[in-house]
């Protein structure tokens, strides 16, 4: 093989790289479809928002002992979702783990969308919204409120940052390539490319911020998720009132962001026929990964309840019995049997870590940390520690309205357009990383 | 099985005693029990009592004397017998007024009179006493404009009250043997500092030591509020008054010192530091970031 055929060999195939992902972007009819439907479910419930904003906080289930009801258990789920960006970028990318290459974006996608609407759930759940701003006016250095809104902003922006930048080679690409592009695109594929020519010196200079931005984070990354968990354990309530609840959020985070990031990887690996760039490999990986983080929760599920549960104080004995063995057992038996116990199980086996039984537990997961969520946040709240008397029946118990339901598939179908619109404009799969991983040479023109 | 019914029958008897023991514990306190009928036992007093006996009481305890009280447990006490009778008026008095487990509160549901009439209705049963009820009651004149005066001795913390009426002659007169209540404002309710023996003198007059330790605001202040006890007789007579003989305090609000419960302004200093070092740390690295990314297009390379 002499040296003019390997150097014809190389430029097809970043060709055929730069084609394989570029190629959903421009002309996917399936993809416009799933957008519509989208953009319609979100309309619908925007009614139902907007019945809450005219009739205020009455036409939820939630009354005067629960007030934290489905919105924030919601709140925790995509907060904890949205950690999976500095799992896999940062941590893993610090750690020069190679596999993650052409999943970190889908992650860092993933982490975008959900922060962007775990802070829009919270809003959500006020009464009145416009009092948002009060939070930073008046709101006190004391309370985890201050905090929460604070670290969830700079989570979106470092998040942001950290799905650009490692773009901005690819966005280059893109402004030559993607001739049918709208007007728009074409000018924020111009803007966001920065004038990128792949030179020695700017390649130095862009990874030395990359790497900056991922040091940066991790500190945020964990500070978010454990600021969420203050807002529970820096209140004395049975169930909440846990020195381990930073980390065990953290830890339950993590699951739930690799379950999402595999059904990700999954849907885009088949519609955006991705099947030479997302292999069998990653899902292997991603297979190990979970069952790691799954194993870590579990350590933490069992110091969660068997300690307090060995002790059986007062307070906490109606709480767990209620969970254990009451009108909350099946939800809570179940979250904990199908998001953890049985994936750590079945992706031992190496036959469950396809893509496909993968995906599968993954959804599983998903589910069941959402169901998590709420048993972490409602049985506690009908539990006070003044006991609930002269109030009407619909008091003690809580069900999300149709409203409050409506409302959080809006918030679903808000993440889920997020990121298809990212996935959209944006190359899911980082060319130039994979050219560079791989050893292809490639020039980006101006 | 042997053992187990000696428990039982233990335990029966346990319970048994203890409900006759609380039926005789029934504690009312030694200025209540003092309170004296002030209604004569006539005869048409005795009659009016026995009206309202029939139609409040008799349900329970049966006719006087007859024993033909409700089988309940504990049975109702028959209140015509002379062990019922031992006790004062203003024991009885006090047990129609608050009732206890199954007998009722006659709060509300009789006004005083009639109380004292149901009373001078069982006194007509009693063979001991009956001559000393009828003998002594403090009989004031019938007077208007009934008023309490009140006089102040800061140096010796002396409360000095004066109860008086207009008689019709125009001459106010000093009214004997009312009882007085004297109340001190606390956060939580009002204190009563009368003592045992609040009843007005010959000239009307009451002398109640104020306690020297009680505590005040910064100046010493107290709200005073005297009034008579039982407003059945006058109304509702009272004098309000601000003392400042109380010992001076200095509280302390905890909503004066840095604290986690204070306000934003009184934050702990840490926690203000790690959040405003915090959020410029992070965010001026964003911005340093923010500002390299504008440098790259300086490095290019111009086609």
């Amino acid at each position: 093989m002499n040296d003019n055929t390997k150097s014809k060999e190389t430029i097809l195939s970043f060709e055929k790289l730069k084609q394989d992902i570029l190629r959903p972007m421009q002309n996917h009819k399936g993809l416009e479809l799933w957008i519509v439907f989208l953009v319609t479910v979100i309309a619908v419930c925007t009614w139902a928002y907007y019945v809450q904003l005219r009739d205020g906080l009455g036409v939820t289930g939630m009354r005067d002992y629960v007030s934290w009801g489905l919105y924030i258990a919601n709140f925790v789920f995509f907060v904890a979702v949205s950690l999976v960006g500095m799992l896999i970028s940062s941590i893993l990318g610090l750690l020069k783990v190679d596999w993650i290459t052409p999943i970190s974006r889908i992650a860092e996608i993933i982490a975008v969308a959900f922060v962007a609407v775990a802070g829009l759930v919270i809003i959500l759940d006020m009464g009145r919204p416009d009092r948002v701003v009060n939070v930073l006016i008046h709101g006190r250095f004391q309370s985890p409120i201050l905090w929460d809104v604070t670290v969830i902003t700079t989570y979106l922006v470092i998040s942001t940052l950290l799905l650009i930048l490692p773009m901005i080679p690819d966005l280059a690409i893109c402004k030559k390539e993607m001739k049918n592009a709208s007007p728009i695109l074409k000018k924020v594929y111009n803007i966001l490319s920065f004038g990128y020519t792949n030179t020695p010196e700017q390649h130095k200079h862009l990874h030395k911020m990359i790497r900056t931005l991922m040091v940066l984070i991790v500190p945020v990354g964990l500070a978010i998720h454990t600021v969420t968990s203050w807002l529970f354990a820096a209140t004395l309530r049975n169930g909440w009132d846990t020195t381990i609840f930073g980390p065990y959020f953290v830890a339950g985070a993590f699951v739930a962001g690799s379950a999402a990031l595999v059904v990700a990887m999954y849907f885009f690996r088949v519609n955006y026929k991705l099947q030479d760039y997302i292999t069998d490999l990653h899902f292997d990986k991603m297979g190990k990964l979970m069952v790691a983080v799954c194993l870590v929760y579990l350590y933490f599920n069992v110091n969660e309840f068997l300690v307090p549960g060995y002790k059986m104080k007062s307070g906490d004995s109606v709480h767990l019995k209620e969970l254990f063995f009451g009108s909350w057992a099946i939800m809570f038996w179940s979250s904990q049997l199908f998001g953890n116990i049985l994936p750590i199980i079945l992706m031992v086996n190496k036959r469950f870590r396809k893509p496909m039984p993968i995906m599968i537990i993954s959804l599983f997961v998903i589910a069941s940390a959402w169901f998590k969520r709420y048993v972490i946040v409602i049985p506690t709240m009908l539990h006070p520690h003044l006991p609930v008397q002269n109030v009407p029946d619909h008091f003690k118990h809580y069900f999300p309205s149709s409203i409050e339901i409506s409302v959080t598939v809006l918030s679903f179908a808000l993440a889920l357009l997020i990121i298809t619109v990212l996935a959209k404009i944006f190359p899911v799969v980082p060319i130039c990383e994979i050219a560079d991983q791989k050893g292809i040479d490639y020039k980006i023109e101006e | 099985m042997k053992n187990l019914s000696t428990i039982l029958a233990t335990l029966v008897l346990v319970f048994a005693f203890m409900n006759s023991a609380s039926a005789e514990d029934w504690k009312v306190s030694a200025t209540a029990k003092k309170k004296l009928n002030p209604y004569e036992l006539s005869k048409k007093n005795i009659s009016s009592g026995k009206k309202v006996y029939q139609t409040n009481c008799k349900s329970c305890h049966g006719d006087p004397t007859k024993a033909n009280m409700l089988p309940l447990v504990p049975a109702p006490t028959d209140l015509g017998s002379q062990n019922f009778l031992v006790q004062s008026d203003g024991e009885i008095y006090h047990k129609i007024k608050t009732g206890k487990g199954a007998m009722p509160t006659f709060e509300n549901t009789l006004n005083d009179e009639s109380k004292w009439m149901v009373i001078a209705y069982l006194r007509s049963f009693d063979k001991n006493k009956k001559k000393a009820v009828v003998a002594k009651a403090v009989v004031n004149p019938e007077v208007i404009d009934v008023k309490i005066e009140l006089n102040v001795d800061a140096d010796n913390k002396k409360l000095r009250a004066q109860l008086t009426g207009l008689k019709k002659d125009g001459k106010r007169v000093g009214l004997e043997g009312i009882e007085m209540s004297f109340l001190v404002k606390r956060t939580f309710g009002q204190l009563d500092i009368s003592g045992e023996e609040a009843y007005t003198n010959a000239n009307g007059e009451l002398l109640i030591q104020f306690p020297t330790d009680l505590p005040g605001d910064r100046e010493g202040q107290v709200d005073l509020l005297v009034k008579l006890t039982d407003e059945d007789n006058y109304g509702p007579v009272e004098e309000k008054r601000v003392l400042s003989i109380a010992v001076p305090t200095n509280p302390k609000n905890p909503l004066d010192e840095r604290a986690m419960w204070g306000t934003r302004a009184n934050a702990p200093i840490w926690i203000i530091a790690s959040y405003v070092l915090g959020v410029i740390g992070i965010w001026s690295v964003i911005f340093l970031v923010l500002f390299q990314v504008f440098q790259l297009s300086k490095m290019r390379v111009k086609s």
